[in-house]
């Protein structure tokens, strides 16, 4: 059935293009809402605190100290983040690789999603360096710093950045009525496809590497060398349960932009996102047994640490992959988006606890971060959702794409 | 460098052996279990008499028109036509009325024929235009053949199509046809709260036993009215 009833996309008809960007910018949709009223504050006041960092150093705004330099921002909004961006690498993967069509309809959100996390988590970067002008070094060549894990980090934010920005391209083409443009870039996306899936793969676990040298610096129950590997497989279930979370509020919250067929077949793509989770999460969980075993920190199991580790892995892995797995086999989908809800929190739980909670755990005194880091760190997120939310209401996303653009493929 | 100490990597490996060994056993019943599809529950229910979307049968070839009624064309450029098993499931045993003639015109959106049991008719709507070519004779004398075999032998009237592609451009086939009959089921199974609460508040209870799971036949033992609203909402429906 064509979904001539929904809305699709106005390329600009002709219209000057200039008018046409003008008319874009003006606000679509409630002005005061809920989200908009807690994000509003939060982003003006960490545009101050950003300001101030900047005029007077890392240390005025943050508790990071010469004995624990990375605080809040590379480990949640990094480390974390860059793990739930995940979902776009796996999604194009089974989509164009393995060639399921029937997920077609969520890659372009995911992909943006990618895109504009790696966006932000490369800026919150920034903010947590201490020479934050040394940043374009590993680009450009002034003392590359090769030996570090942090030039491949760098080379792939930056590339990957750039292969999303030619998955997504195909949208913006549509957005701007762009045709020649349109077709040279959808005849780039499977390339670009391939090569963001490679960085991902290395990245994912770049960001656990990095890890590996502070050995005397990490508790013991999360450090080992076998952390690159943790990250990546667990990368795969953040980044889809991440797209099953976000799928089911764009749903609410757009949910006149998506089609008839799009909405019923939400259910069945949520089902079978929970058989992925739950298998990946069932080797992960045996994984992270035998890394336990081949470590010989059973006594460390009686500690606060101790206790705290079996809660993440039996409360936040274990006991969610169940969720999944019964959720799938009763065509739950309520059980199946609970089930990813507690995966999310046990992804979080799971960096924190390498980057910040398990790093330097012995300190005195303990890094805690403070307000203004939280704000921050609010801030870059709730920036990214309302950029996100700019462009799902002007540019194809949700929506299916002008008659011309379907044409072409 | 400083601070590392190495692990006698041979001090764990039995463990660790008997680890991966141990996953390799739960894998195989966790993957044959997650890949079951509930076949022992759908066989239970249906033993049990209850109508769940998991017992129709649903053909992938066969294309199906909001009307619940299906249209199959062959290679000789005559299309058949049938009741689906989700109409035939709800009403049960049914009688055939007059069904269109052979040369007759039939145009999409047309009766084709009536389904009749107790008093109660519902009106089938025609999935496509053209010429009937064809009726089923086995319907006049035995219709139970459309309960046992609705998508072969079953079938209603074979029509020479007049405009096919136009016409099926918008039905249900395959994995789409199966999830509408789900949903299908989901919307009846409200229609019947709906319907019967605003009329006959006592059946309401007959119907919805098993925890809130259907009956095979529902519609059966239903009244007239009911019947009629069904009709409405279910089988009158625009494409």
């Amino acid at each position: 059935m064509s979904n001539t009833k929904y809305a699709i996309a106005k390329d600009n008809d002709g219209k000057n293009m200039l008018k046409f960007l003008l008319g874009e910018l003006k606000p679509k949709g409630k002005i005061i809402t809920p989200f908009n009223i807690i994000s509003v504050p939060v982003i003006l006041v960490g545009t101050v605190i950003i300001v101030y960092r900047f005029i007077h150093g890392l240390g005025s705004v943050s508790n990071i100290s010469q004995e624990i330099p990375w605080g809040l921002w590379k480990g949640f909004n990094v480390v974390t983040g860059v793990a739930f961006a995940g979902g776009a690498y796996v999604l194009t993967f089974i989509v164009y690789i393995l060639n399921v069509k029937k997920f077609h309809s969520l890659v372009r959100i995911t992909v943006l999603n990618g895109f504009l996390a790696y966006m932000f988590y490369a800026g919150a970067l920034v903010l947590d360096l201490g020479k934050p002008w040394n940043i374009i070094n590993p680009i450009i060549g002034n003392s590359f710093g090769a030996s570090s894990v942090l030039f491949l980090v760098a080379w792939h934010f930056l590339l990957y950045m750039i292969a999303q920005l030619i998955e997504f391209s195909p949208a913006i083409a549509e957005w701007l009525g762009a045709r020649r443009a349109h077709k040279i870039l959808s005849g780039m996306t499977l390339a670009a496809v391939i090569f963001g899936i490679t960085l991902s793969t290395l990245h994912q676990s770049g960001l656990g590497a990095m890890y590996l040298m502070a050995k005397e610096k990490i508790h013991p129950l999360w450090y080992s060398e076998f952390i690159p590997v943790m990250f990546f497989v667990s990368s795969i279930f953040a980044g889809l349960s991440l797209v099953i979370f976000e799928g089911s509020i764009s749903k609410k919250v757009f949910s006149d932009q998506i089609s008839d067929k799009n909405h019923k077949a939400h259910h069945g793509i949520v089902i079978s996102f929970a058989k992925v989770c739950a298998v990946t999460m069932f080797a992960y969980f045996f994984l992270q047994i035998l890394v336990f075993v081949h470590g010989q920190h059973w006594d460390l199991l009686n500690t606060s640490m101790g206790y705290w580790y079996l809660t993440e892995m039996l409360g936040f892995v274990l006991f969610p992959m169940l969720l999944f797995f019964y959720g799938y086999r009763r065509d739950n989908s309520l059980l199946v988006k609970i089930a990813a809800i507690i995966t999310m929190l046990g992804i979080i739980i799971n960096r924190l606890n390498v980057t910040i909670i398990g790093f330097r755990w012995d300190a005195v005194p303990r890094y805690y971060p403070s307000w203004m880091e939280i704000v921050v760190s609010l801030a870059i997120i709730f920036t990214e959702i309302w950029i996100f939310r700019w462009i799902i209401n002007r540019m194809p996303v949700l929506r299916e794409s002008p008659i011309w653009a379907k044409n072409q493929k | 460098m400083d601070g590392f100490t190495y692990h006698d990597i041979f001090q764990t490996k039995g463990i660790e052996y008997l680890v991966i060994i141990a996953f390799l056993i739960i894998l195989i019943p966790f993957w044959i279990i997650i890949n079951r599809k509930d076949i022992i529950i759908r066989k239970i229910k249906e033993t049990f008499g209850i109508l769940t979307s998991d017992i129709l049968k649903i053909p992938k070839g066969v294309f199906f028109s909001n009307h619940h009624t299906w249209a199959h064309l062959e290679k000789s450029g005559v299309a058949e036509v049938g009741l689906d098993d989700w109409l035939l499931h709800l009403a049960g045993e049914v009688e055939f009325g007059q069904i269109k003639e052979k040369g007759a015109e039939i145009k999409k959106g047309e009766i084709l024929t009536q389904i009749v049991s107790k008093g109660r008719f519902l009106n089938i709507i025609s999935p496509i235009s053209g010429v009937v070519i064809d009726t089923n004779p086995m319907l006049r004398e035995d219709a139970s053949i459309i309960g046992q075999d609705p998508y072969k032998k079953g079938w209603i009237c074979k029509i020479e199509p007049s405009s096919w592609k136009s016409e099926t451009s918008s039905f249900y086939v395959g994995e789409e046809a199966k999830q509408w009959l789900k949903i299908e089921l989901e919307r009846f199974k409200d229609f019947i709260s709906i319907s019967l609460a605003k009329n006959h508040p006592e059946s309401s209870l007959i119907i919805m036993q098993e925890g809130g799971e259907l009956r095979d036949h529902p519609l059966y033992d239903l009244p007239k009215d009911v019947w009629q609203d069904f009709q409405k909402i279910f089988l009158d429906s625009e494409v």
